[in-house]
């Protein structure tokens, strides 16, 4: 008689949304593992068809509140092609700006609240801030700082309607953004000394395996979160609207997301990707922290994703700096004007756990068609590989650790994030 | 004699996680509120949750499965109180915008084809339309202050107060001026504050985020965007975005009188 097993674990805690983690097993070999993503659909590519580009601003942010600005800046991407609006370049560094606001607010979140109660033992970062007051402390001001740029670029803390086609419905002023740079400057030195903290942890290398990377590459020399084109850890490079041939999709019964491969083999988005393929171009303290934590091993084990937030977060404070210096210098700019009323744009950024890819087809100025490809849904088949990696390995070292939580380690890493996954479908209306 | 304290549980349901992201925003208060309280759930937040019978149970997101649809009642059947927060649990929000117009299974077979799920999906709905709901804590998301005010209220055994005046009544303390002047397409007079109007105070119109206000005066408010020259459909269409369930009445009692 095989002897069978099955590890359920439901709900998969300290993640955005309603997930799970199925396990099977039979004869100490792993027979099936699956990511199940149990949050309903909500068909937000049907939501938008028939919508004005206005609409579709307010509503895409609401797939997700961790990166509705990242929702929003994709949108804005892929419409203003769709519509030639012409944004100045000042625009671009507000946008900038708000970004790396959302990158702070998200990556703290995660690595702080999320992960790091795993790495130290307690269940959620109110227990452990009992041993660990000052960095839970340090960690919701550096939170609270993420969400105070977010509030005075978006309009609200979450769901802001501020950015819209071409612009922004107001500015933030000088005073404002002066009080959000000293607190970028403080926040830094915290960031700086999380960096040396993570120096110090063990990562267990367990799922260890190879895998692919992919994420948006800059139009410049410099880091960055966006791009119009994708690039793979194969090297090759890829223009964002062939997104399509690229990334390609299937649906799973155990999930409302759908399920993503590249070249037949699944990849890996996020900082991690960002920073196994884009990490030579950081400058700074980032470049410093990047030169003294990067390893042969970030390329075989997700759970260095944690450390690459953490790099992430040194970049963008210093990216913070950085823009409020120019902005202060610059005139506010004007709202941009569509020059035409239909068009296609495909618009690619990249959201805190990954490449996020917003598509339109627009005709006399409504939506004809929309598709949306969301981090999550790209790397789910991933994470469900390290996993079962993980398992097989553990399992024939008859190892006592717990198996469950090295599971949902693993998975959490990625930072998932389940609303946004459960929206990632193709609608086209002919 | 140890101080009681009571236990409560914060759920998700098909949604942003926005109301429940609200909840961790609130940052030194968040540690707070952990303390007045026995977390029993907040799988959000926390691992380990102890699923059993609790005192207040906050509930965000529309039911959207038919599992949800069992463990709503599930957690109704063991919640002292229950309070739907923010507009997809209050009113099923923008997944909500084409209830009950029979679209949803030609649109969900349109996205992932015929494929069987290990649980049914069902159209986006709120909370009331499955178990009876306590307190209404609308928003989109939600409002800290109201959000704190309700949670203070609900765990010293008082009720909620009510907040029912519509974005205009913000609008006017912040002394915007009015966008419908400019015979922009603002809904304010139609829609529930809290929000402290947010979106007129940058010379943005009001889209409606936070669901309707019970005592907007619909009619009303059609008439005069309609004589901005917008046609009938498309003012329909833009206050069922976020409308979700509870903007069906008004529109209902708006076709028996025309």
């Amino acid at each position: 008689m095989a002897k069978r097993d099955t590890i359920e674990i439901k709900p998969l805690a300290r993640v955005e949304g309603n997930g799970g983690i199925r396990v099977e097993i039979e004869d100490n070999r792993i027979i099936n593992v699956e990511v199940q993503i149990l949050e309903g659909p909500r068909l937000f590519e049907t939501l938008v068809i028939g919508k004005t580009p206005e609409e579709i601003l307010s509503l895409v942010p609401r797939i997700c509140a961790i990166c509705n600005l990242s929702h929003k800046y994709a949108s804005l991407r892929g419409l203003e092609k769709a519509l030639d609006v012409r944004i100045p370049e000042v625009t671009d560094l507000y946008r900038h700006l708000m970004h790396h606001g959302e990158i702070i607010e998200s990556h703290s979140l995660h690595l702080y609240m999320l992960a790091l109660p795993d790495f130290f033992g307690y269940t959620n970062a109110v227990e452990m801030a009992v041993d660990y007051g000052e960095i839970v402390t340090k960690a919701l001001q550096m939170k609270a700082l993420g969400n105070k740029i977010m509030r005075a670029i978006g309009g609200r803390m979450i769901h802001g309607e501020n950015p819209v086609l071409g612009g922004f419905g107001k500015l933030p002023d000088r005073e404002c953004l002066l009080s959000i740079q000293t607190e970028a400057k403080d926040g830094l030195a915290f960031a700086l000394e999380t960096i040396e903290i993570l120096a110090d942890l063990e990562i267990p290398d367990h799922m260890e395996r190879d895998t692919q990377f992919l994420c948006c590459k800059p139009p410049h020399n410099e880091y960055g979160y966006y791009g119009d084109v994708l690039i793979t850890s194969d090297g090759k490079e890829h223009p964002a609207e062939d997104y399509q041939s690229v990334i390609e999709e299937r649906v799973v019964s155990h999930s409302f997301a759908k399920r993503s491969s590249y070249g037949g083999r699944p990849f890996t988005v996020g900082a991690l990707a960002r920073v196994n393929l884009l990490g030579e171009r950081l400058k700074g303290e980032a470049r410093k922290a990047y030169d003294g934590l990067i390893h042969d091993r970030w390329l075989r084990n997700p759970l260095y994703n944690n450390f690459a937030q953490a790099i992430e977060q040194v970049y963008s404070l210093e990216g913070v700096i950085e823009t409020i210096d120019r902005l202060t210098t610059l005139k506010e700019p004007e709202t941009a004007e569509p020059n035409r009323e239909s068009g296609v744009g495909t618009g690619a950024v990249e959201a805190p756990r990954g490449t996020l890819i917003h598509h339109y087809m627009i005709e006399n100025g409504r939506a004809v068609a929309a598709d949306y490809v969301t981090p999550t849904a790209m790397f789910l088949d991933d994470v469900e590989e390290f996993i079962r990696e993980s398992g097989e390995r553990l399992i024939s070292t008859k190892t006592t650790v717990d198996l469950e939580l090295q599971f949902e380690m693993i998975a959490r890493a990625y930072d998932p994030c389940i609303s946004c996954s459960a929206h990632l479908v193709t609608v086209e209306y002919k | 004699m140890p101080e009681y304290k009571p236990r409560v549980g914060i759920y998700g349901f098909t949604g942003c996680a926005g109301d429940q992201l609200l909840i961790i925003h609130t940052e030194d208060r968040l540690l707070d509120f952990f303390n007045a309280v026995e977390m029993r759930s907040f799988v959000m937040a926390s691992s380990n949750p102890l699923e059993t019978e609790i005192d207040i149970a906050f509930v965000e997101g529309s039911i959207s499965t038919e599992e949800e649809r069992q463990h709503i009642k599930e957690i109704r059947d063991r919640a002292g109180v229950l309070v739907a927060i923010g507009n997809c649990a209050v009113s099923g929000g923008p997944q909500a915008m084409f209830a009950k117009d029979g679209s949803f299974a030609r649109r969900l077979k349109q996205v992932y084809g015929d494929i069987k799920f290990i649980t049914n999906p069902v159209e986006g709905a709120p909370l009331d339309e499955v178990v009876s709901v306590d307190y209404y804590l609308p928003g989109c998301p939600i409002s800290q202050s109201q959000a704190m005010a309700l949670i203070a209220r609900l765990i010293h055994g008082a009720d909620p107060e009510e907040f029912p005046h519509p974005v205009c009544h913000e609008c006017k303390l912040n002394e915007n001026l009015c966008l419908l002047l400019d015979q922009k397409f603002c809904l304010g007079p139609l829609t529930l504050g809290g929000c402290h109007s947010a979106c007129p105070n940058n010379g943005l119109p009001c889209v409606g985020c936070w669901g309707p206000n019970p005592d907007g005066n619909f009619e009303e408010q059609l008439g005069l965007l309609e004589s901005f020259g917008i046609p009938h459909e498309d003012i329909i269409r833009r206050v069922r975005n976020f409308g979700g369930y509870k903007i069906l009445a008004h529109i209902e009692k708006l076709s028996g009188k025309r």
